[in-house]
């Protein structure tokens, strides 16, 4: 895979992430701007770098293993590693322009 | 994973029977008032109205906020509740408690029953009390809203040490004063010390999350724990101790200051909230802490009020203690009961067929509309009761109980339907 099909699959994962939702919220992930990096290393692997509202968020564990789960369903063989962190600090700024409509922003 | 602390939340069989209990004691409550709506017209220290008190304060709300703690303590002190064995062998001593203390009130057997039920509840607060002390050790979080919890539950244990031993003291005749002068500072730092802090701390934490708002002041809670936790405990030192009315009026003073420092940090929460449709949680959350101007302005018309006739007075201490406990504390407990009961059972029942299959979303385990139809007849309770008791109406008392009646039936029905909630097989697969 060159650098160029590397992006597209790292666009199309960002897509696929886009149907994990934040129950309480009601937004994906994506829009909610929750997700902070995304790497595919071009064979089976794939890194997300992420965070939370809260470090404290009690649904954490459940939207990580929603994570794993919708990218093992499209791609069952792959390895997905979530990385959390809370630096930067999450906040409303990183909300996408189509997570701010449907909140009403 | 870096920091993530979200596997501490206790098993849903620890929590979950509190909301049951909760919501099957606010049904009894109703039907109590119902029973005796001239309660609320009579003297405040009637034994029906305190039957119904303690079973409201008790059963219905400690009940409800002894569940959600639970369930909180991860979040709050980041750490997980140091005994779920602790927790179930609590909620067990503690019904049977407040049935037996609620019951010993109602059928005025304050020498026979009275004193062993106070020793009952005692002991059940106090496991409580430990529980949470141990779990707070455990934390390495120490922010204002663990600050909080921690000196509710302080007063919580004070409440009750001066409840159980005005009840002994049906028994075995100990203090020097009256029953109604230590029931009066009972209350005071019942409903302020535990409710108040409690409700404080726990709202700092959680009406921000539902909100969605950050880069909060949070030296307004501080201002805030400061001021309530000295001017409560000037309070209850003049009360026993001095008895000055000028100091009585400062230390009400320094809490009513520390109210509105909360009001104003959900002000600004609520400013500069993401999230701008309130749904039905916290439509009831914003409208129990609106609703806190008024205890304020009743309170302060009380520390200020000389020469009142004692039967209209009586009549005002009866409006104050509604409108802190329904107006305020059911208020909001209704709305958050809407706002942490069905996460609670969809991260039991969903949490393992996230990503697998589709799943609905935590409000979609209750009827909206049922909630919806809940407010408005809330509304009316909270509207009718106080009109009834300002105008010395039992007709208008008897409508609001009636209310009150309909608001438990429909809450108990969405509460059921949550916590009975069963997964569907996907018909997609």
């Amino acid at each position: 895979m060159n650098k160029t099909e590397i992006a597209e699959f790292e666009l199309a994962t960002l897509e696929l992430l886009k149907t994990v939702m934040d129950p309480e919220i009601e937004i994906n992930i994506v829009d909610l701007g929750l997700i902070y990096e995304l790497y595919y290393d071009g064979k089976e692997k794939i890194n997300i770098v992420m965070t939370f509202s809260t470090p404290a968020c009690p649904l954490g564990e459940t939207i990580i293993s929603n994570i794993k789960e919708t990218i093992k369903q499209k791609h069952p063989t792959f390895e997905t590693v979530v990385d959390v962190v809370f630096h930067p600090q999450w906040n409303n700024s990183m909300v996408s322009e189509a997570g701010r409509i449907i909140l009403g922003l | 994973m870096n920091g993530l602390k979200t596997n501490n939340a206790p098993h849903s069989s620890v929590v979950v029977p509190h909301f049951m209990f909760g919501a099957i004691s606010f049904f009894i409550v109703a039907i109590m008032l119902l029973l005796s709506s001239s309660s609320l017209l009579e003297v405040y220290f009637n034994n029906k109205l305190i039957a119904i008190t303690h079973m409201a304060v008790l059963g219905w709300a400690t009940m409800i906020i002894f569940g959600a703690l639970y369930q909180l303590i991860p979040v709050v002190f980041e750490t997980a509740l140091f005994s779920e064995k602790l927790a179930k062998f609590t909620f067990w001593i503690s019904i049977v408690s407040v049935v037996f203390l609620s019951y010993s009130f109602w059928v005025a057997s304050f020498s026979m029953l009275l004193p062993y039920a106070s020793v009952c509840m005692f002991i059940s607060l106090l496991l409580f009390v430990i529980n949470v002390l141990l779990s707070y050790r455990k934390s390495e979080i120490k922010n204002w809203s663990s600050k909080f919890i921690i000196a509710a539950i302080i007063w919580l244990l004070l409440t009750e040490l001066l409840g159980t031993l005005i009840a002994l003291n049906f028994k075995f005749n100990f203090f020097t004063e009256t029953h109604i002068h230590y029931l009066q500072i009972h209350a005071t730092i019942g409903l302020i010390g535990w409710f108040l802090m409690l409700i404080i701390g726990v709202g700092s934490t959680l009406i921000p999350m539902f909100l969605i708002s950050h880069q909060l002041n949070h030296n307004k809670l501080k201002a805030s724990f400061f001021l309530i936790n000295v001017g409560l405990l000037g309070i209850a030192i003049n009360w026993f101790l001095i008895n000055n009315s000028i100091l009585k009026g400062f230390c009400w003073a320094f809490v009513t200051v520390g109210v509105l420092f909360f009001v104003s940090f959900i002000y600004d929460s609520s400013k500069k909230r993401m999230r701008k449709k309130l749904d039905i949680g916290m439509q009831y959350s914003m409208l129990a802490v609106a609703s806190i101007f008024l205890p304020i302005i009743i309170s302060s018309a009380l520390v200020f009020s000389f020469n009142v006739e004692f039967e209209l007075l009586s009549r005002i201490i009866v409006f104050y203690g509604f409108s802190i406990l329904f107006g305020f504390i059911t208020t909001l407990i209704l709305g958050q009961t809407y706002k942490t009961l069905p996460f609670i059972v969809w991260l039991e029942k969903y949490k393992k067929l996230v990503g697998k299959t589709k799943t609905p979303l935590p409000r979609e385990l209750y009827s909206e509309k049922i909630a919806s139809i809940q407010f408005y007849m809330y509304l009316g309770f909270i509207i009718t009761i106080p009109i009834g008791i300002l105008l010395n109406s039992l007709v208008i008392v008897k409508v609001g109980s009636i209310a009150l009646l309909v608001v438990a039936i429909l809450y108990n029905i969405n509460v059921f339907k949550i916590i009975l909630h069963k997964v569907k097989p996907n018909k997609d697969e």
